[in-house]
């Protein structure tokens, strides 16, 4: 347990922590909409669709997250839309959007060449150097997220499940998308500086499919998907401390992290068969008792 | 347009208590006409069969009642009003192999989305809810699997929970699309049974099938459709040799003097 613990005896290993767990957390909750909803790869261009944003506020000089949100708002609104339009489709209206900002973004650093090192930033984050800033301000933005999904949470299920009976109630799916695609943008922009693209896509997908793969209800997978994203963020970054410190191995938090995402959602991948069978005995044995009852 | 949003008040056969009225109705997807020269009206507690091969247009017209699809022609009223503002009034049963089998709801869960819009935005379901949907749930025999996961359960359960989740919304019309598709015999049964006893409560029920006895056994009227309207009446005088052969083109073959019809879907 020392070794798990110890590290962050440090104020900026707390601090790598606390953001974390909270990325860990929201990644668990909202990533469950967005499996649901069937949109990993939607957070997948989302992490590519933010890039000329934050190229551009470095042409400017703008705060890095502050392009990265205008362009994943952009993507945002523009997805929905068109993703709706039955002759485009989701998933080609998505790559549209994604390869088009890409070609932006990769056209505006060619304009430059001194963004090198500020690109691996994006791909891979700087968890260790997170600032106490940052940490309240993915809590604040992590709260508001989770209030709105909380609030919309049956709308959003029922969207998911059956777009045809939403539809045929009345709601507009298309808004209901929308605030969805919003939510995951600004958890992607939050997540961004402190974890960069690549985990923060790890936390929104893979803990909520974990979960999936274990559980038969919504409210249970979500805290599954919590569990196991706070679990991740926690040992990723203790693996990682104790890996530098102790055998002067470096490996980067963010990888770590991802690690040991994946090694939760391979032992859920290994369990799932094995609580299907206990499920389906149960079931059974319910089954015999109601009809004993009924002779 | 006040012609599509009152066209029942001064309706000659339908009369203002029609819970459907169909005028001349055209329909089109992307711009293509799908539909065309649909005259029909229900009257509350009465059942009309939807029949016509695949890609007639059956579940473009339901979709249609439910204000989903443009009208380019005649008009459509939904208990007196524009398809849109009826929407809570009617209650659509999708084909239950649609629906993701893995998504983890139970049938419970499935049942109470048809109390959402009473239920309102922000709120969580009630007592009075749950209470609703259970009620539903025991109305097509599936009280003992409500808390059974929606999708590990056999088609025809599947096909009855979606109709429990239309019962659940206290509808005055119900839209069913090819409701006893895939379904076993006991689900047909117990679909029919709770069919019946909805329309003696007064609800109109509109469904399409390929199944000319399950139409007669469900419904009391029946309409031809393959992109026109090729009969609309009473079941006995509507699904007749003559008719349904004209419908069905090429795809459909007497036996024995036309005793037996056979359509290929």
């Amino acid at each position: 347990m020392r070794l798990l613990l110890d590290p962050f005896a440090v104020p900026f290993m707390r601090r790598a922590l606390a953001e974390a767990l909270l990325l860990g957390v929201l990644g668990g909750a909202v990533g469950v909409a967005v499996v649901l909803r069937r949109l990993a790869f939607y957070g997948e261009v989302l992490s590519h669709t933010v890039f000329p944003g934050v190229v551009l506020a470095a042409i400017l000089g703008w705060p890095l997250p502050l392009g990265a949100l205008v362009f994943a708002l952009l993507t945002a609104a523009l997805v929905a839309p068109l993703g709706a339009s039955r002759r485009v489709g989701a998933d080609a209206s998505l790559a549209i959007v994604m390869t088009a900002m890409f070609a932006v973004g990769v056209a505006l650093v060619s304009l430059r060449s001194t963004f090198a090192t500020d690109l691996t930033l994006l791909l891979f984050g700087r968890l260790l150097a997170v600032g106490a800033g940052e940490v309240l301000l993915t809590a604040a933005v992590g709260a508001a997220v989770l209030v709105t999904l909380g609030l919309l949470s049956k709308e959003l299920v029922l969207r998911a499940f059956d777009p045809g009976g939403a539809a045929a109630l009345g709601y507009r799916t298309v808004a209901l998308d929308l605030v969805l695609n919003l939510c995951v943008a600004l958890v992607v922009v939050v997540a961004l500086e402190a974890v960069g693209t690549m985990l923060v896509l790890a936390f929104l997908v893979i803990p909520a499919v974990a979960a999936r793969l274990v559980t038969e209800r919504i409210a249970t997978m979500t805290l599954v998907a919590c569990a196991l994203g706070a679990l991740g963020g926690w040992l990723g970054l203790a693996a990682s401390f104790q890996a530098s410190v102790r055998y002067g191995l470096r490996v980067g938090s963010a990888a770590a992290v991802v690690a040991v995402l994946v090694a939760c959602f391979l032992a859920c991948l290994a369990l799932a068969p094995v609580l299907r069978r206990v499920r389906a005995r149960a079931a059974g044995g319910a089954r015999a008792a109601a009809a004993g009852r009924a002779a | 347009m006040p012609t599509s949003a009152e066209p029942s008040a001064n309706g000659p056969a339908a009369g203002p208590a029609a819970a459907l009225d169909l005028r001349d109705v055209a329909l089109a997807y992307d711009r293509v006409p799908v539909v065309e020269g649909v005259t029909a009206s229900i009257l509350p507690g009465r059942g009309v069969a939807l029949v016509g091969p695949n890609g007639a247009g059956k579940s473009t017209l339901l979709r249609a009642v439910l204000g989903l699809v443009e009208v380019v022609r005649g008009s459509i009223a939904v208990l007196g009003r524009s398809p849109a503002a009826a929407r809570g009034e009617v209650a659509y049963v999708p084909q239950a192999d649609v629906l993701d089998a893995e998504f983890p709801v139970s049938a419970l869960q499935v049942v109470l989305m048809g109390r959402y819009r009473r239920i309102g935005w922000l709120r969580r379901p009630g007592r009075a809810d749950r209470a609703a949907a259970a009620q539903a749930l025991e109305q097509v025999g599936l009280a003992a699997l409500a808390r059974r996961r929606f999708g590990a359960l056999s088609g025809g359960q599947r096909q009855r929970v979606l109709l429990a989740r239309a019962i659940a919304q206290e509808a005055r019309l119900l839209l069913l699309d090819e409701p006893f598709n895939g379904v076993d015999a006991t689900s047909q049964e117990l679909l029919l049974a709770a069919l019946a006893r909805l329309r003696a409560g007064g609800a109109a029920v509109l469904l399409s099938t390929h199944d000319l006895a399950l139409a007669h056994l469900a419904c009391d009227q029946a309409c031809l459709l393959n992109h026109h309207q090729f009969g609309f009446g009473p079941v006995g005088a509507t699904l007749t040799p003559e008719l349904l052969r004209a419908t069905y083109g090429g795809r459909a073959l007497g036996l024995s003097g036309d005793d037996l019809i056979l359509m290929r879907p």
